[in-house]
């Protein structure tokens, strides 16, 4: 069984639900996002890109990508990153010791570093939101808490706090629940009769910089998938910084 | 295990909508066992379904995680019968607690005990306990009553839909004290003009799940890629069906790149357009001439003389209906095949299909003269022969190349579905450009199906049903009522032509509730010197939100969201009436509304509390008891609907047409029942006036239509009787168009201050540009710009985006005064009032509308702030 995730960017309207809902059910601090929607070639999100009339506007939500090679896997020194059975790349938080190796690794530049106290955070803010209990897989490893220590490293999780042990989802990441286009899926990528399969048979699809081998589990759909994607939205600032208080 | 994994999301759906039929039983709260999302030894987490609503007309279903008390995340109920609506919501609905539990959440009542009058400070407010800040507000405003008059007390509340209960009970307290109401639908400047002076109703809409019914769709100024997210989806699926659309804006926006084909077109000159794709259909005979007879009014004669509709009290052999009513008139058409002159009974759409469109005719009158007239469809053909490929695109840069091809697409394909952006018609002429886009429809027969029509979205203002246990009336005492009033006037001061009644001393107090007026309306600075000045002399704030407008009041009685009570909720985007319901306890001392306005109420005239407002009941079972009320004595739309149902989850108005969709002007177009359908709550006579032949009407005779010239829809350019007027140089001094857009990032002013939303907009108000300008003026990306003009200034950073069009700038409304270094966007603008929105005033239905786009400005480069 491998997790994937399927993303229809014909349906996307760049309205930023994912990112969000991610966000809130997650506990991301301030300056923290697993997940992001870029719009393509431009520095401001739906902003046109072109000239003399021939514009366009064009998303791409961007997570962790859930490679089946990972160089995020393969760089850490702790043993911190790891795969699951069910494919999904995840981090235990009781071993990650904050070196940064990962972010440097992966391709898609989707890991976030917690410089965050929580319990700061949480009187800052006023109120802790988020999922309030701790997920151990299988029992052991510490892959989220609403409380992830300042100095981690984390990302988007496929949403394990809703996987069950036997590894079964009962309800979809939020993500996909939440999506107001209607343009996530979400499902086995090794059943060929799972939507998803059906979806990345049917459909002209395409993985984020597959030159590199990293065999990503995130597809896009794209009926007009331009060619610069790529270059699209890698130029774009990725980079979580320290963040600023909003008042 | 398997089969959990291949759970589909249709499947997820329906279990989820199964958990809340399951939970409603044991009332609200689902279990955890029953809830999605829940591992079982997680029973401590409790789900609460309510319904999200600021003024957006989303209406959206959503669910909040409730663990020890607070919220920890709320994510889409996705419960709605028709499952195409699941999920609704959006990502500020979704991180709504930022607003619930953030640092502009009010606390408690607050006095105003600064020196002077409010000005904007957050110093000077003092903490009081709800009676001090009640008896102050209660003895204030019965001294203003005392001394000016109740008519000098106003009140608004943003907006009906988004709950009709508390905001009905502020509606009660103006009913029983006679104060002065403003209709927030025309002071948003949402009331599309155009539906009244051509259907004589306040809009008409498709609900949002009929988009993929349509096959053709045309899109003027709407942006519902951005403003409508919830309902998005529709139209990408309409193009999935096979649908075509085509965008006319401006600018190039999120939904021009969804579109098969965008036009850039000059800033309001639609109605060019429109009535370009109209001469072609008439010139080649395109026309439904079936439905213009049938269903319009234009084979009306027109006298030559007077430009006046031919009476048919006046024509000899004719008599008026006997038993018309008096907001009724009786015209006149020629019957070719009869070779007589007939009397349209206004009562019935029956004419024969042989009356005469074209020509002219002699008629004879009782008087002994006789007198040359012509069938108003003549007259609009002529009119239409300026509108050829190559003035229209004189007129408005509509390639002229395309018209002819786009016009016979529009003849042929149907259904067609014009969307009609508030955007678009928030300017003086706008109920011209809506005139002609309504006549594109009636000229292809396009109303009264499915799919087909015209809509207009904007605000959650509409009442979908009548009841005559109506709570914001009180019906058994008469004599106690309020009065219409309009913020226009209350801004602008009398107009020469105003029909609406003007109160003696003008507006002294103003009682504001879930509304920002401070920040969000037209000259905000002109209103925020009233307060400065005195002149408005008591402001009472309602809001949970430390918005400007509490900064500008003398009194925040503060309230609580729709995660701490019960309500009630409609939209004009989808067929549900629904609950809110409490998740969370009222935070900090703020109570719910009811409670407030009760005691408000008995303090202004002891005894009304328990009289009007059911005493001292929780205020969550007043809502419960006047959603009975309603329901036991609502009109067609809600027969058969109880509050058990109600609480169960979103329950379905009825319609009138078979099919599970409502179809605007069913009754119309298939059952023959005259124009207008009633507009709730205001009595049809009152709206019936508009359109007295009972009839679509496109040919308008009163004097100031005459006068003016637009007895048809007609394109006037913009500024040409508004800024050129008032000032000359205009034309040299602020060459740039100033549109203030919706933003994803906010509802009108709510959000502004959601932290997660100012984090995806680096937390900076921006102003978009066309680069080929900003070039011109030094200015690059990033930088700091002031858009100003003779009114006011704006201070916000700049985007070179080349999708804008170029001599425009485009502002994303809503920010707080506080995060665009004190400037307000809202400073630039004007209130021009049309004379023909004075015609009539009907409150919320034919009235003055404010015009935010008709607004000239020029930019340059800010200095380091």
């Amino acid at each position: 069984m491998r997790y994937c995730m399927v993303i229809d960017l014909d349906k996307c309207i760049g309205c930023q639900t994912c990112a969000v809902i991610c966000k809130m059910h997650h506990a991301q601090p301030q300056g923290t996002w697993w997940n992001r929607v870029f719009t393509q070639g431009s520095d401001y999100h739906q902003s046109a890109v072109g000239s003399d009339g021939a514009y366009k506007i064009e998303y791409l939500p961007v997570s962790c990508q859930m490679c089946d090679n990972a160089p995020c896997e393969r760089v850490c020194p702790t043993g911190a990153t790891y795969k699951n059975e069910e494919g999904m790349i995840l981090v235990d938080y009781n071993r990650c010791i904050g070196c940064r190796t990962c972010m440097a690794a992966c391709p898609y530049g989707v890991r976030q570093f917690n410089w965050k106290d929580p319990a700061k955070e949480k009187e800052e803010t006023g109120y802790a939101y988020g999922y309030p209990f701790d997920v151990k897989e299988k029992g052991k490893r510490l892959v989220y808490t609403q409380n992830r220590p300042a100095g981690v490293v984390e990302k988007c999780t496929f949403c394990v706090e809703c996987m069950n042990e036997d590894g079964t989802y009962d309800t979809l990441p939020a993500c996909i629940r939440a999506c107001p286009g209607k343009a996530r899926f979400f499902g086995d990528l090794d059943d060929p009769d799972s939507h998803v399969s059906h979806l990345i048979r049917t459909k002209q699809v395409f993985r984020l910089r597959e030159d590199y081998g990293t065999e990503p589990k995130v597809y896009y759909i794209s009926s007009n998938k331009s060619k610069n994607v790529d270059a699209g939205w890698a130029d774009q600032s990725w980079e979580n910084t320290t963040p600023n208080v909003i008042p | 295990m398997d089969e959990k994994l291949k759970l589909t999301r249709r499947k997820f759906l329906q279990a989820t909508a199964a958990a809340g039929a399951v939970a409603a039983v044991g009332g609200i709260e689902l279990t955890a066992q029953a809830a999605p999302d829940v591992q079982p030894q997680k029973g401590e987490l409790k789900y609460v379904r309510t319904t999200c609503a600021p003024n957006c007309t989303g209406g959206c279903g959503q669910q909040a995680c409730v663990y020890k008390g607070e919220i920890k995340d709320i994510i889409q109920a996705s419960d709605y019968p028709d499952e195409e609506h699941n999920p609704r919501g959006c990502l500020k609905g979704i991180s709504f607690s930022n607003l619930i539990y953030g640092p502009h959440r009010m606390k408690g009542p607050q006095i105003w005990r600064g020196e002077g009058n409010p000005s904007g400070i957050p110093e000077g407010y003092e903490d009081v306990s709800w009676d001090e800040a009640l008896d102050y507000t209660g003895s204030e405003l019965r001294r203003i009553i005392d001394t000016y008059g109740p008519e000098s007390v106003a009140v608004v509340v943003q907006v009906a839909g988004t709950g009709h209960v508390c905001k009905g009970a502020l509606i009660r307290l103006a009913t029983l004290n006679h104060f002065s109401v403003l209709g927030g639908y025309e002071m948003n400047g949402d009331l599309p003009m155009s539906a009244p002076i051509t259907f004589g109703v306040q809009s008409e809409e498709l609900d949002t799940y009929c988009w993929p019914d349509a096959k053709y769709i045309l899109i003027f100024g709407s942006n519902p890629l951005q403003t409508r997210i919830p309902d998005a989806h529709f139209l990408i699926e309409a193009k999935e069906n096979g649908s075509k659309v085509i965008c006319f804006d401006p600018c190039f926006t999120a939904t021009a790149s969804k579109a098969d084909e965008w036009y850039s077109i000059r800033p309001s000159c639609d109605a060019a357009v429109a009535n370009g794709f109209s001469r072609v259909i008439v010139e080649e005979g395109l026309y439904d001439a079936d439905f213009v007879r049938t269903y319009t009014d234009l084979p009306i004669l027109i006298r030559d003389d007077t430009h006046k509709r031919l009476l048919a009290r006046d024509v000899e052999g004719l008599e008026v209906p006997a038993d018309m009513p008096e907001y009724r008139e009786a015209y006149v058409v020629y019957d070719e095949r009869a070779g007589q002159y007939l009397t349209v009974d206004p009562e019935h759409l029956d004419l024969p299909l042989t009356t005469r469109l074209e020509g002219t005719v002699d008629v004879p009158l009782k008087n002994g003269r006789r007198v040359r007239c012509r069938p108003a469809f003549a007259l609009m053909r002529e009119m239409l022969s300026e509108y050829t490929p190559e003035a229209v695109e004189e007129m408005s840069d509509m390639p002229a190349s395309e018209i002819e091809r786009l016009a016979r697409e529009i003849a042929m394909v149907k259904p067609l579905h014009i969307m009609y952006g508030a955007s678009n018609y928030q300017w003086y002429h706008g109920d011209l450009k809506g005139r002609a886009m309504a006549l594109l429809c009636a000229l292809t027969g396009n109303y009264g199906h499915l799919g087909d029509g015209m809509s207009t979205y904007a605000g959650q203002y509409k009442l979908k049903y009548s009841s005559t246990g109506q709570w914001w009336s009180v019906p058994e005492e008469p004599d106690r009522k309020s009065a219409g009033f309009s913020f226009c006037y209350m801004l602008n001061g009398k107009t020469e032509t105003m029909t609406c009644p003007y109160p003696e001393h003008g507006i002294k107090a103003w009682l504001i509730y879930c509304c920002n007026p401070f920040d969000q309306h037209n000259m905000s600075n002109i209103l925020r010197e009233q307060v400065e000045s005195g002149q408005l002399e008591l402001v009472v704030n309602f809001d949970f939100q430390n918005t400007t407008t509490s900064r500008y009041a003398h009194v925040n009685l503060p309230g609580v969201s729709w995660y701490e009570k019960k309500e009630m909720v409609s939209t004009p985007c989808h067929p549900y009436i629904q609950m809110m319901n409490p998740a969370i306890e009222p935070l900090y001392d703020c109570r719910h509304e009811v409670w407030i306005i009760r005691e408000l109420a008995d303090r202004i005239n002891p005894g009304d509390k328990a009289k009007y407002y059911y005493g001292d009941m929780d205020p969550d079972d007043v809502v419960e008891e006047v959603i009975k009320l309603t329901f036991e004595k609502g009109n067609f739309e809600l027969e058969g609907l109880t509050l058990e149902d109600l609480k169960k989850g979103p329950v379905k108005f009825r319609h009138a047409n078979p099919g599970r969709k409502r179809i605007a002007f069913w009754e119309q177009i298939h059952e023959k029942v005259p124009f207008p359908p009633q507009s709730y709550p205001t009595p049809l006579a009152a709206t019936a006036q508009f359109v007295k032949s009972g009839r679509m009407e496109f040919y308008k005779d009163e004097d100031t239509f005459i006068r003016l010239g637009e007895c048809l829809p007609v394109h006037k350019p913009p500024f040409e009787e508004t800024e050129y007027v008032l000032n000359p140089a205009a034309r040299e001094l602020y060459k740039f168009n100033y549109v203030t857009r919706n933003s994803i990032h906010r509802v009108h002013s709510t959000h502004s201050n959601n932290a997660m939303m100012r984090e995806l907009q680096d937390d900076s108000p921006k102003v978009y540009l066309n680069p080929g300008d900003a070039a011109e003026k030094g200015i690059a990306a990033g930088d700091m710009v002031e858009v100003f003009n003779d009114r006011g200034k704006l201070l916000a950073e700049a985007v070179l985006d080349p999708g804008i069009r170029s001599m425009m700038c485009i502002f994303e409304e809503g920010w707080w005064s506080r995060y665009t270094h004190g400037t307000s966007y809202n400073t630039l603008l004007k209130m021009w009032i049309n004379p023909i929105h004075e015609i009539y005033f009907v409150s919320q239905m034919w009235a003055p509308n404010t015009s935010w786009n008709e607004c000239l400005v020029d930019y340059r480069k800010a200095g380091d702030l």
